[in-house]
This record gives structure tokens, sequence and C-alpha cells, in this order.
């Protein structure tokens, strides 16, 4: 079957026991399966559930036997599987992998790509909606506080019209997320902000959202977002794994509904945690300089930055003498250097911050870096893929190949 | 292809507890990542969790037995190194068992320290079994024992985020501590209002809302005061006081006699800060004392920690969330050392060796005649060692030559043994001095528990298998105890939880915490008698646990350090650990912490330095009346006048060349690590 770019279907697919446990139909778990049967790829970078369904780990996985044990959503997978590629896999140098990757993922390895650290010949990115993740033990101690259950007694949770809902054998119980996050609850807070919801910047882009009508909740929507997600839903299509329809008129119009209420909802979000700044980067690192005093110089940022890929790191103590060893505070030039190095491509993934031990709002005040340079350079990190790098390039007169 | 597995464990260094992941690449370690879903730290962690894994397979491991031979090690067969050290240990467990010593690990899992004792008491016949907290916590564990009848942390850690008022001495947690330190911030962003007292402007300080700075050493005298202010305002509980206390009349007789004008000339301390930080103390409806070796590493370390004791029972601050005493125990294992019964007087679950009832249930399960006097302490076997009546000592895993006050006299004492076998992962500094070196598998490549400093057993999984060569500590053992012809069943275990099993039989408090609950990230707080409870963090909510429910109010005198400054050693000299390191063996062959901080430095008052004509980072002489060093300055403001500070982690300065192991605590024998006179010299 011809697919192309900008195709839309619903999808499910045709194995029994994937539906079963895969989400909306199985699609993701099916293609995934499908890639390693047919050697396409070499492994699958996914996401397991590791001690119980608010633990998240990478799994890299070669048996198409083991695709299975990734189906389903964890909305406490707060990962960034980007990092495990470039750090890990070596940015698949070597090898070819396919990825589940959340819009945050997607625009970051795109960011790798446009700098060679991940080999975009060697990825093929299955992008799955996110609406924003949970961080696990606050999620856990808001089950225990605000939904009055037991977590470990939930057995799935699920964002729906505006609601956090968690299920349990008893039923269901729904909290509106808007009343959740005005008590510091609910995503974690970049997530917040974050106006790329469908992951159009991957190869293929899967959700739920826009499947109405008889296939609702047993369907996936798919768009097709490259010629390498074409070429591929294509193949799975034909070899008879994947069920497809065109998609309902009506279910496309809400898909970008959502899709537009929630980038509303985070550029007002932004607006937000933006406000307290104005003017330049040294404004806004004036404004956080007492949150940055606290630093213990733990690394965990630059350890957790997708985007800090430098082998031999120039924070290092045998380094520059502004940044001396084994002070804390460490220098504010440890920050403004990390800043210069990642802020133009920075994703507001938020690992920076997950990872503070010292409770610095690491990625809010990089977002709001970034939202400057969204702004004076046009330059959408992660999603522009023409646009040149604005702190590696001019433009056309310097472009250069990595 | 390759194969990726993430491995989820604790982290190896102090008692916070924090968890990680291992990311473990083709079966070898190659870092760590954070593992979000840990109740403790939720996957954050401070420099050494980032990088304290780079020692694992560090070409220095260890990896065949050595023998000294004319004083030169060489390399010998597992079979010739244990019938070595079984033949030594026999011949003295038949004759004069109280001349064998023993030292557990405190960063070991429970399961190894466990075997450890179990190999002195069970295969040798000795008591003679101690540990690091006895300089470390030790006073802790004597000083909370007595006050509450339990001498562990009154709280869990969370319990800090619901504080109103901390009062925090002696704890310099955002470096000791950092993830508890994590804690105080998030009470601080609740509301919270944090008093640090310190003789030193520490990182954990500068985040204060006051910074008291007194005189190292006088921290009976300034509790003392801050208990005859909240007294004269009537600010004391005294519902609680008599509900569910003894001896405050006695304790009260005693601190009255410090006037605020005498406490102020003996610490130092701004009086006026003094009083308004008591009543603060006093009036805030949740307030939670944190401390940590600036309490207990003195000669006065037990009553420094009863006199915490004595204000949070006078201001009914115990057995509440965001109240209660909470010591922050040093290693990732101290806690869990105490607990399996590395300690003289206690076996597991701190039963008493001098009740006869226990020590001849001890004496039945382990196949022995024990004896229901208590052993040495770890300061006094190296005592004993040096007056020539302590032969063999067997170290699993500690590094007392670095660690220990006064090297010259560690040395000696070890000097004087037949034979000092060292179970190690490195050649430390204690491993150099030895006669049998036995290498051991390490963090990562073994399973069993970690207790934290609140009490919560975690469970360790395995990510990687041991360098060839080694063996697993309780194995290793089990071989020793077997080559003395002990029953092999006595010693032998499948695995580490066969070895957990034991001791939730033996001892009551760890009955109800089974392998199957240890495998949730949770794991499970201490005290737990039965499966089925839940076991809260939470001690001494209705009552202490003293038999009769009371705690006791201890009335303390003010003795201050044993020696102190005069015109030949004019500054008074304190030890502690930074962010970077953790001891020596470990942290310093990680890269990334041995680049941040490669050697150690001396903290001088900049007026101090000045007289001197010491600059910032000149190499100056400091000595004291047990030996001499060549360090680093780092002159500074944030230290009081006339103290310095000298990290403990650098053999090549290191700090305890100076200190004295003279005199010691006669409640719990700590020494005085924190205080003792020195000078400094321009080179």
């Amino acid at each position: 079957m011809a697919v192309n770019v900008n195709d839309m279907f619903y999808a499910y697919s045709g194995n029994e026991a994937i539906k079963e446990k895969g989400e909306y139909g199985g699609v993701v778990t099916t293609i995934m399966k499908y890639l390693l049967e047919e050697g396409i790829v070499d492994a699958v970078v996914a996401v397991e559930e590791a001690a119980d369904l608010y633990d998240a780990k990478p799994i890299l996985i070669t048996d198409p036997e083991d695709v299975i044990k990734s189906a389903g959503s964890l909305h406490c997978g707060t990962l960034n599987l980007a990092k495990f590629v470039s750090k890990y896999l070596d940015g698949a140098r070597d090898m070819k992998i396919a990825v589940t990757t959340k819009p945050c993922d997607a625009m970051t390895l795109k960011e790798l790509m446009r700098k060679r650290k991940v080999i975009e010949e060697n990825v093929i990115m299955i992008g799955v909606n996110c609406g924003g993740t949970m961080p696990p033990v606050p999620t856990m101690k808001m089950i225990r506080d605000v939904y009055e259950l037991d977590p470990a007694d939930v057995i799935k949770e699920e964002i729906s019209k505006g609601k956090l809902i968690m299920e349990t054998a008893d039923g269901e119980k729904a909290i509106s997320i808007d009343e959740l996050e005005e008590d510091g609850m609910g995503r974690r807070e970049n997530c917040q902000r974050c106006t790329m919801n469908i992951p159009t910047n991957a190869d293929l882009a899967l959700g739920n959202w826009g499947v109405i009508g008889d296939l609702a909740g047993k369907a996936t929507f798919v768009e097709v977002c490259s010629e390498k997600g074409a070429d591929i839903l294509g193949k799975v299509i034909d070899a008879g794994l994947i069920e497809t329809q065109a998609p309902i008129e009506k279910g496309v119009t809400i898909r970008s509904n959502i899709d537009n209420i929630m980038v509303k909802q985070a550029m007002a979000q932004r607006e937000k945690d933006f406000a307290g700044t104005s003017g330049d980067i040294l404004e806004v690192f004036a404004e956080y300089k007492e949150e940055f005093s606290r630093c213990m110089k733990c690394y965990g940022c630059r350890e957790a930055c997708p985007l800090c890929f430098c082998d031999d790191c120039c924070l290092e103590a045998e380094g520059p003498e502004w940044v001396p060893g084994g002070y804390t505070p460490a220098a504010p030039f440890f920050h403004l250097t990390r800043m210069v190095h990642m802020v133009d491509a920075c994703t507001n993934c938020g690992q920076c911050s997950e990872v503070c031990p010292c409770e610095i709002p690491v990625s809010k005040v990089w977002a709001t870096v970034n939202q400057k340079v969204r702004d004076i350079f046009g330059y959408y990190s992660g999603v522009d893929n023409e646009e040149p790098l604005p702190f590696t390039e001019f433009g056309p007169k310097s472009y250069r190949q990595y | 292809m390759v194969e990726i597995k993430y491995v989820p464990s604790i982290c190896p260094y102090c008692g916070t507890g924090c968890g990680i992941n291992f990311v473990v690449k083709d079966g070898k370690i190659i870092g760590v990542e954070p593992w979000k879903r840990h109740p403790v730290n939720e996957g954050k962690v401070c420099p050494k969790g980032n990088f304290g894994w780079q020692f694992i397979n560090h070409p220095d491991r260890l990896t065949t037995p050595l023998i000294k031979e004319n004083g030169e090690f060489r390399e010998a067969s597992w079979d010739e190194a244990l019938d070595l050290v079984a033949s030594t240990l026999k011949k003295y467990a038949d004759t004069d068992p109280n001349k064998l010593g023993f030292y557990a690990c405190a960063r070991s899992p429970n399961e190894n320290i466990y075997i450890t004792q179990k190999l002195a008491r069970a295969g040798c016949g000795t008591q003679n079994v101690d540990h690091c907290a006895r300089i470390c916590h030790g006073p802790t564990v004597a000083g909370l024992a007595t006050t509450f009848g339990s001498g562990a942390s009154t709280n869990g850690y969370d319990s800090i985020e619901e504080a109103d008022f901390i009062f925090c001495i002696g704890s310099n947690n955002m470096e000791a501590h950092p993830l508890f330190g994590r804690k105080i911030i998030r009470a601080i962003k609740n509301g919270a209002k944090l008093v640090v007292a310190d003789p030193r402007f520490t990182p954990t300080a500068k985040l204060a809302h006051e910074y008291m700075q007194f005189k190292t050493g006088t921290d009976v005298a300034l509790m003392n005061g801050m208990i005859k202010i909240i007294i004269e305002n009537g600010l004391q509980d005294d519902e609680f006081i008599k509900n569910r206390t003894k001896g405050y009349e006695e304790m009260k007789e005693v601190a009255m006699k410090y006037d605020l004008d005498k406490v102020a000339e003996i610490t130092e301390a701004d009086p006026e800060q003094i009083e308004r930080v008591a009543i603060e103390y006093a009036q805030a409806e949740n307030a939670a004392i944190v401390y940590s070796l600036g309490i207990t590493e003195h000669s006065h370390g037990a009553d420094n920690v009863m006199s915490t004791a004595n204000l949070a029972m006078l201001t009914g601050n115990l057995g509440k969330i965001g109240g209660g005493v909470n010591p922050l125990r040093g290693q990732n294992n101290v806690q869990g050392a105490c607990d399996m019964g590395a300690l003289p007087s206690d076996y597991v679950g701190y039963q008493k060796v001098a009740n006869p009832e226990i020590t001849k249930k001890f004496s039945e399960a382990y196949q022995i005649d024990l004896p229901t006097t208590p052993g040495l302490t770890l300061v006094e076997m190296m005592n004993a060692a040096h007056a020539g009546d302590l032969k063999v000592l067997y170290i699993h895993g500690e590094d007392p030559v670095l660690s220990d006050a006064d090297i010259k006299h560690t040395k000696e004492a070890i000097a004087n043994l037949e034979m000092l076998i060292v179970q190690e992962l490195f050649m430390t500094d204690t491993a150099a001095e030895a006669d049998v070196v036995l290498p051991a598998a390490g963090w990562g490549e073994q399973e069993g528990t970690f207790t934290s400093g609140e009490r919560r057993v975690q469970w360790l999984r395995k990510a990687q298998e041991p360098p060839e060569g080694t063996m697993l500590d309780w194995k290793i053992m089990e071989e020793i105890a077997v080559r003395m012809g002990r029953p092999r069943e006595l010693f032998h275990y499948e695995n580490a939880a066969e070895i957990w099993e034991e001791i939730r039989e033996l001892a009551p408090s760890y009955y109800g915490i089974t392998h199957e609950r240890l495998l949730k990230p949770e794991g499970v707080h201490w005290p737990c008698l039965d499966p089925e409870d839940p076991c809260e963090p939470l001690m001494h909510k209705d009552k202490f646990a003293h038999p009769d429910g009371l705690g006791v109010f201890q009335a303390l005198e003010h003795r201050g350090p044993v020696e102190v400054v005069d015109d030949e050693y004019p500054l008074l000299l304190t030890t502690t650990r930074i962010l970077f390191h953790y001891h020596a063996a470990m942290t310093r062959r990680c890269e990334t912490l041995d680049k941040e901080v490669p050697t150690g430095f001396i903290e001088i008052n900049t007026e101090d330095a000045a007289e001197r004509g010491i600059l910032n980072n000149e190499i100056v002489k400091a000595y004291s009346r047990r030996g001499e060093i060549e360090i680093p300055a780092r002159v500074t403001d944030d230290i009081k006048k006339g103290i310095v500070n000298i990290p403990m982690h650098f053999t090549e300065c290191a700090a305890n060349m100076l200190t004295n192991s003279d005199s010691f605590d006669p409640k719990c024998k700590m020494v005085e690590l924190k205080a003792c006179a020195i000078q400094v010299e321009k080179l």
C-alpha cells in the first residue's frame, strides 16, 4: 500500500495478544516487533515497567518476542531516551535502532542528529503523543493524600478530558488536572509548559487522540511525518500486521483541537513561569541567582542533560580556574558555561530539574532563555529542521558538517 | 550486539540511603542513572552518587590474596592464605580468645557484618568485635539508648520537611548527607525556620535563617543555657515531662546553673542569639533537632547527644512528625553494623551480652560457650594491641590507620600484633600494614541489605560479577571457620537472603522484615516485629523504648575538650568530611571526584593566617603533640578565629597525624576527633 507523508489513519494490530497488552490497538508494539523481525533495525529502545507502575526504565530489546515487555504507557516514565541513545549506544553509530519517542525525546534526538551526536540514518523514531508525565514519588503521595487510594492498588492511570484518572479494581477516580496543578501536584513543571504534544518531528506520530466512532479505544491515530515513516508503515500494512481505516473527519478535528488547547495552556504557563524575568539572558540569570547559590556542584544537571554531550567537559576541575574545583556553591560560571553550550538546543525535557538535589528550578531557567532564543532567532529547538542552529551557525555562510 | 540493563541499588557512601540505577553494559558497570522511583532521593544524588561508582572496575582492585614475608607482600593462593589465617585464629581461640579482635565494615551489607561478628563469636568465642561507629555515632547509640531506650534516630527523614523550626548543630548535611540537606531545603520552602550552630560557616549554615557560631566542644554548655532560658520563660512542656519522662528535677538543677553570661563566655556565641533561638525552638509547634559528628566526635560525645535529648523532651518534641532528635548516621550502613551486633556489648538487634539469658540463647545458636562479659571496643582493641595484650586483629574493610585518631599510635599498635588480617578491595593504608590481605567482592557485586540512618532496611542487587580472584566476604569467613574446625553448617549459606533469614530469627526487631518485603523500593523500617505490621518510621509515639516506657532526662555538666589550647599549640583543630569524598579508598579512585579535590587542605581564619603571614593555597606546616604534616592552606572567613579544620580523607596530609587518641568518653569510648590543640606555621 502506498503511504505518503502527511497521511493519517486509524490503525490497530492484527495480533490479538499485542492488542490486549498494548494500548489502543497495540500499533507501536506491532511496528517495533516487525522492525526487529525483518532485521530493519538491530535493536529497539523503549521503556519498561520496573518495580511497579511508577518505576520506568529504558530497555534495549533485540529479541522480537521481548517487544511486548514495553507495551502500555507509563505516565511516571519521565526519562529522556535521547540521552540513553547518545551516551550508552554511542549515538547509534554502529547499529540501527528504533526508538519510542515522546515529543521531547524526538526533539532532543533531532537536535543531537543535527550535531551528528546521533546518526540520523540509523534511527527510526516512533513517536507517541504526550500530554505530560508525572514525577513518581510525588505522584504516589498525591494518590495517597488526594485520591485516598493505595498507590499499589492502582492498575492504570490515564489523562483524559482535562482529568487525571486513577483506575483500581473497584473503579475509577478522576480529578481535574488544573486543580491538582494549582496545588503543586500533577504533571512535571516542565511538562506544564510544553508546546509539543504530537511528535510530528518523529517519523510516525501515534496516539489515541481523535479516534472516535466504533474504533474508539481500540485503535490508534497514526500520522505519517517523514519518508522513513511512510516506508515503514507501508511495509507493516503490506505484511498484514496492521489493519487501517481512514480517520473520521471529526476525529481529525478533535485531535487538532486537543493539541491546540494544550499548546494554549502551555503558552499561558510560560507567561506565568517567565513573568518574573524580563530583558536579556543576564537578567534571567540575575533573577535566579539566589536559587543558583545553593548549587552543590553535583554535576547532576550536566549528567542528565541530553544536550550536554562533550566527551571532555571543560567544567571538570582540571579545566578553568574560574570554576575552581572543590568549592561549593559552584561558581555562577558553572551554569553560565553550561547554558552557552546547550540553551539554543534546550528542549525543556526537564531532566536537569528532576535530578537537582538543591531544588534549583534549572529547567525553568533554561526554558526562559530558550524562549528568548525562539523569539529572537526564530528557532524552535527540536522542531525546526532547516533553520541554522543559532549558537553554532550564522546561516548559509557557515553551514558545516559534523 | 551490546547488552544494556539498569539494575537498581543503594548508594554506598553516607547514611541517607539514596537509590540509584546502575547501568550495566555487557556485564560491566559503566555508570549510574537516576532511580526516580526511590522514596528517599527521587532520582537526585550528590557528586558521590553521580561518580562514586568509578572505583568499581579500577585497575588497583586487589584480585589475589597477599602474604607479607620479610616486610614485602607476595601473592598467595586462597588455600594458603585461608589456612594461615585459620590456624592463627584457632591457636588463640583454643587458648585465649580475648587475644583476638575483629573490626566489621560499616560500608558492607548487613549480611557480611553479621557473619563478621559471627566469626568472632561463633568461630572464635570472643566478644571482641566492634566497628567504626565507635568513633562516629557510638555516642548516639549510647546517649539515645540511655535517654530514649533506643539508640537510633527518632524520626524518619521525611519528617524534617514538616518541621516548623530546625535546630541543626554539628551537622553540615549539605556536604556530609546532601540528600538529607535537600529535605532541609524543602522544609525551608515549606516555611520552616533553620538555625545552624557550628564553628564553621558551612554550606549548610549558608542556608540558615540564623547562623550561630560557637566554639568547638562547648555543646553541653550551649544546650544547658538554652534549657535554662526555656524553663525561665515557662516554655517547657509540663504535661509531656510529667507523663512521659523522669529525671527532670535533677536535670533542671544542673541546667539552672548555666547563666546566659557564663554560657556566652564558654561558647563564645552571641547571648542574645542563644536566648532568641532557645525561645523560638520552644515555641515552635514542631521543632526538630538535627545533629551529626560535630556533636558525637568528642570526649563528651554522649553528653552532647543527651543534651539534645534533654532539649527535645523538655519541649515535648518527640513522637511526632516534624520534631524529634535526628542524628545523621555516617556510613551507608553504620546503622546496620550496630544493628547486626558488631558491638562488643550487643548481639544482633541490641540483645545484651551481659544478660545471661541472652548469652545462653546465642551460645546455643552458635554452638559455643560465650562469655557474658562484653568484649573490647575498637579503641580498646587498638590500645590492647599497643600494650601487647591483643595478638591478632581481623579487619573487614575498615581503614583505621587513616581514620582513627593518632596515626602514629595506630601504626605502633599494629606493629605489635602477631598478625593483622585485612579483607579489602584496595591496598589501603591499613592493608599496607597487614600480614595477610584477602581480596573481597565489593559494592555492585553482591546481594544483601543496607540499613540507612532512618532505620530503613533496603535490598541491594548484584549488577556485575566480582573480579576474578576475589571472594564474597561471608564466603571467605565461612572458609576460615571451617578450616578452624567449626561445623560447616554453622557458617554455610546458599545466598545473602539465607543469612537475612537467620538474622530475622535471632533478632525480634527485624522479624517482620521478610525478604519479600525488602524487594519493594521502600524497603522496611525497623523496629518491625511482625510481617503484617506496616512499621512506620516514627518512634516513641506514645511511649519510649525503656521497659517503663519513660524517657530519662540526664543531668549534664559542661566538660569541654580534654586537650586545650595553650601558647605552644594555640589553635583548636576540628576534622571533617567533604562533599566530594568519603574517606579515601573508594572515592579517591573515582576519576571525577579525584579531579575535583585531588588533595587535602587546612581551613584557617583570615586573621589567624595573616598573623602567620600565610597566603591562600600556600603549603604550611601543621603540628601537634602527636605529629606533623605539610598541607595547603585554605584561608577563609568561613571558620571561627582560633579554630582550624582538616578534612580527614587524605593520607599525604592526614588530619589524624595530629589528633589525640589518649583520652576518651567513658560512656561510649569515643575518642576526641573533633578537638585537639595544634600550631600552624609558614614553611
